[in-house]
This record gives C-alpha cells, sequence and structure tokens, in this order.
C-alpha cells in the first residue's frame, strides 16, 4: 500500500494549508533532479533545514535536549594516539596500561579487550561491557573517553581516566581502617553510582573492592563493567547465568540457582563492601559455594518463611541441609557499629531479594545523618599510587571473577 | 544527570557523505541503501529476528554510511554485519551459520536465480567461509567506524504515548504510524532527526492518511519543529517514489559493482560533483 494517496483532511486548519502546499512540493515534482537534491541534501546556513540552533527556542523538556547535544559519528581513533606507559594489572578479561594522550598529555588508563580467539565475532560480553560504561556517565562511574583501534581487527583499546588506587589494595595497604565519616562519604558515592547504573537498567554483576577504583581527591568509581548486562532485556534460554559476580561478593538467590534476579544482587555486593571497609578484610573469604553459604546462614541466621519465603522454592535449596535456627550474628561481628550503621548493613544484606533496600532507598538512610557526617572528599588524605609505577605486591588473594567462556556458553 | 545521547549526523557529515565525495550522486546513495535495508528486513524474517533486532541493524547501518563511502565498503557486507551486531545488542543474538546461508540465498536471489537454481552452500566449502569472514570483518568495520558508540533508541515507545497522549491509540492509527516508523528506517532520518521528530512526522502522515484531526501545533508538545517534522515526510514520501529504476540497485551489492557503474556512467559522476559544488 502506497502512502503516496494522501486523503486530505476535510477540516483545513492553518497548519494543514501550509501542509498541503508542501506535500505538493515533494509528491508532484520528484523528477527535477536538482530540486529533490536541494531537498536531500539539508543546506548549509543562513537556513539550515535540520533545526540545530534556536537560541530563542523555549527550554526543552529534560528528556530532549537540543540536537546540537547529541555526539556526531565518531569513527574509532588509532591506539598510537597515545603513548605506552606502564602495565596495571592482568585482569581475567584484559590487560590494563597506563598511557599518555600524546596530543593532550593526559595519563589514562587503556583496556585490551580480549578478543583473540572468538569464533563468533565481536563477543557480546565486551558490547556489554562498553555499552554499559558509555551509558553510565556518573560521577562516580569510572569515565570513558573512547575506545580506540590497533592495527589488527583484534585490537581494541577502553580508554578511561587513570584513577590513582583500587579499594582492594588501599585496604590492605592502609595502616588504619577508615574513619566511620570516611566510611559513609564512600558509601554515599557508591550507592549513588549503583542508584544511577539501576535507573540506566544496568546490573553491574561484579561490585568489590577491586573493582572500586579511588583517586586522590577522596572520590570513589566503579569500574570493571566486563560481567554488565541491561535487565529487562531478554534473559535466552536456561535465564540468567549464575556465574557472575565473584563468589565472595555473590547474593544468595545467585548461590541457590535462581533462574533470574535483578537490581538486589548488586546491593548484596554493597552490603559485602560495606562491611569490608568496615573490617578492614574481606566479609566472607569462603572458598567454595558451599562454605560461603554456610558462613552467610552462620552471620545472619539460617532462612525462615517470614525472612526468605521463596528460599524453599530455590533449585538448589533441597540439597541443603539448614541449621537450626539461631539469632543473626552481626551485633558480636560488628561491635563498634551504631544502631543505624548496623541496620543498613542488615538491610543490604537481607535475604529476600524483593524486600533487600534499593540503592535509592540506602542513600536516605539514617546513618548518613547522624554524627559523625560524612567526611568532605577533599580532606581525605593522599596514598601512594600502586598502580602509576611501583611493583605491586600480591595482596590476600581474592577469587577472580568467573570465567567468561563459561558465560558465553551457558547463559547470555 | 546526564542521559546519554544517541549519535547524530554533524551539519558537515550531512553536508556531503563519503559516498557524495567520492562522486556517488545522492539520489543513487539513497537508492542503494534504501535496497539494503530491505534486504536486512528479509533477512530478518527469513531468521524470525525479533523488530528490535532489525530496526536497530537497520540505524547503525545508515550511520556507517555517514562516515564511510560506498567505493570503499560493500554495502551487503555491512548491511549483514549490521543484522549480526544488532541481534547482539538486543540480546537475541544468531548463529552465524543461520545468518550465513540467509545471505547466500538472498545474494543469490538478488543475481536473479530462483528456485533450485540456488545452489545448497557447503559448510566445508570456500563460500561458507568466505561469506562468515566477510560478515565477522563487517560488524568489526561498523564498531570502528562507529567508534564503538552502538547507542540506538528506538521510536515504538514514543509513538505508543505520544498517540496515547493526543488520544488517538486506536489500533489502526496506531498500526499505521507504526508503519510508517518501519517504512523510515530504510531512509536516513534516524542518522539525522531525534527520535520525537521522526514520531510526529510518522504521526503527521498518519493523520493526513486517515483524516485525523489533531489539536493546532500538537507537535510542540514533543520538542519537534515543524521544519524538521516537514522534511523527515519528505524522506519518508520519497520511498516510495523512487527516483532510480529498482533493478539497477538491486544488483549493486558490493564496492565492484558501485565502481563499474559509476565507470559505466560518467555523466551521472558529474552531476554528483555538480551538486558537490552547489553545496559546499
Ligand atoms: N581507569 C583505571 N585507572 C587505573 N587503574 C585501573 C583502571 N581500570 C582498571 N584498572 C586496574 O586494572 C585492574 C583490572 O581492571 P578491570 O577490573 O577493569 O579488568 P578485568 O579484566 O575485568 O579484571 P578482573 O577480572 O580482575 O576484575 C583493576 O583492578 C585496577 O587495578
Ligand atoms: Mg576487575
Amino acid at each position: 500500500m502506497s502512502a503516496g494517496n494522501l486523503t486530505p483532511s476535510r477540516k483545513r486548519s492553518k497548519w494543514n494549508d501550509e501542509g498541503d502546499d508542501a506535500a505538493e512540493d515533494f509528491q508532484s515534482h520528484p523528477r527535477s533532479k536538482r530540486r529533490v537534491k536541494a531537498r536531500l541534501v539539508p543546506r548549509p546556513s543562513p537556513s539550515p533545514s535540520i533545526a540545530i540552533a534556536h537560541p530563542t527556542r523555549p527550554s526543552h523538556c529534560v528528556y530532549v535536549p537540543p540536537r546540537t547535544q547529541h555526539p556526531s559519528i565518531l569513527p574509532s581513533r588509532s591506539v598510537y594516539c597515545y603513548e605506552r606507559l606502564n602495565q596495571i594489572e592482568e585482569g581475567s578479561y584484559g590487560v590494563v596500561f597506563r598511557a599518555r594522550d600524546k596530543q593532550t598529555g593526559d595519563i589514562v588508563a587503556l583496556k585490551k579487550l580480549k578478543l583473540d580467539e572468538e569464533k563468533n565475532g565481536f563477543p557480546i560480553t565486551a558490547l556489554r561491557e562498553v555499552n554499559a560504561l558509555m551509558a553510565c556517565h556518573h560521577e562516580n562511574v569510572v569515565r570513558v573517553r573512547e575506545v580506540v583501534v590497533g592495527d589488527t581487527l583484534t585490537q581494541v583499546f577502553v580508554v578511561m581516566d587513570f584513577i590513582e588506587h583500587d579499594l582492594k589494595s588501599l585496604l590492605t595497604l592502609m595502616p588504619a581502617p577508615f574513619l566511620q565519616s570516611e566510611i559513609k562519604t564512600l558509601m554515599l558515592q557508591l550507592l549513588s553510582a549503583v542508584d544511577h547504573c539501576h535507573s540506566n537498567w544496568i546490573l553491574h554483576r561484579d561490585l568489590k573492592t577491586s573493582n572500586l577504583l579511588m583517586n586522590n581527591r577522596g572520590t570513589i568509581k566503579v569500574a570493571d563493567f566486563g560481567l554488565a548486562r541491561r535487565y529487562g532485556d531478554p534473559v535466552g534460554v536456561g535465564g540468567m547465568t549464575q556465574l557472575v559476580v565473584t563468589l565472595w561478593y555473590r547474593a544468595p538467590e545467585i548461590l541457590l540457582g535462581a533462574m533470574s534476579y535483578s537490581t538486589a544482587v548488586d546491593l548484596w555486593s554493597v552490603g559485602c563492601i560495606f562491611a569490608e571497609l568496615l573490617l578492614k578484610e574481606p566479609l566472607f573469604q569462603a572458598k567454595s559455594e558451599m562454605e560461603l553459604l554456610s558462613m552467610i546462614f552462620k552471620l545472619l541466621g539460617p532462612p525462615t518463611h517470614n525472612s526468605w519465603p521463596e528460599y524453599f522454592s530455590l533449585p538448589l535449596a533441597k540439597t541443603i541441609n539448614l541449621p537450626s535456627p539461631q539469632p543473626p550474628q552481626f551485633r558480636q561481628k560488628f561491635q563498634y557499629l551504631t544502631s543505624a550503621g548496623l541496620d543498613l548493613l542488615m538491610s543490604l544484606l537481607f535475604y529476600d531479594p524483593e524486600r533487600r533496600i534499593t540503592a535509592s532507598e540506602a542513600l536516605d538512610h539514617p546513618y548518613f545523618k547522624e554524627s559523625p557526617l560524612p567526611k568532605h572528599p577533599d580532606l581525605f588524605g593522599s596514598f601512594p599510587s600502586a598502580a602509576a609505577g611501583e611493583k605491586k605486591q600480591k595482596l590476600f588473594n581474592s577469587p577472580s571473577a568467573p570465567v567468561r567462556a563459561a558465560d558465553n556458553k551457558f547463559s547470555m | 544527570m546526564s542521559r546519554s545521547l544517541y549519535p547524530l549526523a554533524s551539519l558537515s557529515q550531512i553536508r556531503q557523505t563519503p559516498s557524495r565525495a567520492d562522486g556517488i550522486p545522492a539520489s543513487l546513495e539513497s537508492a542503494i541503501l534504501a535496497n539494503a535495508c530491505k534486504l536486512i528486513h528479509t533477512a530478518g524474517i527469513l531468521l524470525h529476528q525479533k523488530q528490535v533486532a532489525v530496526a536497530t541493524a537497520q540505524i547503525l547501518f545508515h550511520r556507517f554510511w555517514f562516515v564511510s563511502s560506498l567505493k570503499s565498503f560493500s554495502v551487503a557486507d555491512i548491511a549483514f554485519g549490521a543484522l549480526y551486531l544488532g541481534s547482539k545488542l538486543e540480546e537475541c543474538p544468531l548463529r552465524v551459520r543461520d545468518l550465513v546461508n540467509v545471505y547466500h540465498v538472498l545474494l543469490q536471489r538478488a543475481k536473479g536465480k530462483v528456485g533450485t537454481e540456488i545452489g545448497i552452500m557447503s559448510y566445508f566449502g570456500n563460500t561458507f567461509y568466505e561469506l562468515k569472514d566477510a560478515l565477522v570483518v563487517a560488524e568489526m568495520q561498523i564498531l570502528k567506524r562507529l567508534g564503538f558508540n552502538t547507542h540506538v533508541v528506538l521510536p515504538y515507545g514514543s509513538l505508543v504515548s505520544y498517540l496515547r497522549l493526543l488520544g488517538q491509540d486506536r489500533p489502526n492509527v496506531v498500526a499505521k504510524a507504526w508503519g510508517y516508523l518501519n517504512d523510515a528506517l530504510q531512509s536516513p532520518v534516524y542518522a539525522l532527526y531525534q527520535v520525537p521528530t521522526i514520531v510526529s512526522a510518522a504521526i503527521l502522515l498518519t493523520s493526513r492518511f486517515l483524516a485525523i484531526r489533531l489539536p493546532d501545533a500538537w507537535w510542540k508538545l514533543f520538542d519537534a519543529e515543524w521544519e524538521d517534522v516537514w522534511s523527515v515526510c519528505g524522506y519518508i514520501m520519497r520511498l516510495y517514489h523512487p527516483e532510480i529504476d529498482k533493478k539497477v540497485v538491486e544488483r549493486m551489492l558490493t564496492k565492484g559493482d558501485v565502481r563499474t557503474w559509476l565507470e559505466e556512467n560518467p555523466r551521472a559522476v558529474d552531476v554528483a560533483q555538480e551538486e558537490n559544488a552547489i553545496h559546499n
């Protein structure tokens, strides 16, 4: 059916008149080359046919910013725009280098994506990582500057701001733990980054201290979106993969084989990170999933019909012998935490994902409003940066993120 | 809080695309791209692929030609590479083998072969590996040429809410406007204009077609400018009145085909140069 036979509206208003004239224009002389061309190609100023600059234009709805704010279509630059300095670390998915932008002199971090043995073109996981980073612009998310390419098709590098520390090394190297006021600042930053990701439909799925970077100005930047994905997307056959989140930070619903999970998994990880900031060591240093579950049961008390109704219908629940009921051990473990602090921790480490606190609720928690108040980031001391040069000592070995190959195989 | 914005062609990219700079007339370029978008669409149907993946592919495909020339990249490879990529982005990845099969059949069909003339491809033969390679390379080329920014916003959600706001969300109205939005995917508008403008254009055309009265200046509700809406309508309407013979473009699937055509049609190149002169 051709839309060419437009029926003119019966009632004609002013805009209708002017509209119909123009309709005539593009329908009845389509063969006059010059004219078609003239309309095909929007003219340069003074009257560009795309309304780009309207200084007098009334203020826009926030969802429709002026066209000029959209980026243009920019091809990737070459990695040779950067001078390589030192290798920071080889993660499970890629190598990270420190480098200098040859034009501006800026120091940046270059993460080389591992693409070598890919049989299915560009890996979907790498696409998710790049897209999630680009979608989550936020003060507390590491800033991606661009993606550059090398000589061969398998050389792709994500260029990020260089951030001096990661929180895991920092916690190990610091002589004394963070102060309560500092922990509050860090937690507020982390929660606002997580809240931002979630409101952009992104699950991080690998929050842990080694993926939290921190600069010398007391600001946390969430990094490593290597396992991120959008929620609300089709989950693929077999549900979402259980191979997410490094073991120690993995939520109980994932451990028990839930077929789908959501933003709450990230908040469990945030709870583990909160505890780690307080204790100056990881909360659940388990060697296996079973050991992790029993550590969780010990701290929280085993789940009950009350605390987690769905527990008993989860795939792996049947295979587990619950210990006899016992009260939670939070108070014993965190003796110096105020009751508001304890309440926040318990709301993050809450069994039932449906009732686990959300990032935006946590931001409003009374813990952050009681004395001592969050410390201004500028007042944080600075630390020597391991990533910027000195040989990095191997610290306590936290297990690494689940292997990507498996992620590819089982689920998307 | 900044929402991340999808890329749009800049004014200078619009003024002269790389293909036009290479002497390809604008009308030929748009005809070739529209034809390739139809191929993406057909492949999507044959593969039972979701509409969102097909639409995403078509939008990325159009962006690509604002930074690359038809003389340097084969249009059909890029079209299928875009479908491969769009399917991953929408979390419904295709098996390479299935995509290669469909690509093979559609290529043969474009060469005028029908039914049993289309040979069955051997999985171990060269054709399979060549096509597969072409797909994987094309996917990577698209990513590189787009700077790995594959953020796409599809118009369908806005369409439904705009029509609801206008009190016009009857099924026949939605279906008609939806059809215009899909047809528009064959034109470059999604690389040129913001989604609200394109949706407004689809609503405008629908209101004309179904003789629906809308309030005065309704498009302003959606932050669209009249000239832009009108220009998008022009792009869509021109799809129904192609200037160039369908048979000519249906066979122009590779950069080689395009080069040959240019050699055989030196006068067209002159016209293109004249066009460029006018606009620069
Ligand atoms: N922008 C950056 N600035 C400074 N250092 C960084 C930056 N990004 C990453 N790093 C360092 O590189 C390490 C690995 O980076 P990232 O976590 O992104 O990679 P990965 O391969 O996913 O690693 P893993 O699997 O070990 O978590 C980080 O823990 C950090 O020490
Ligand atoms: Mg990491």
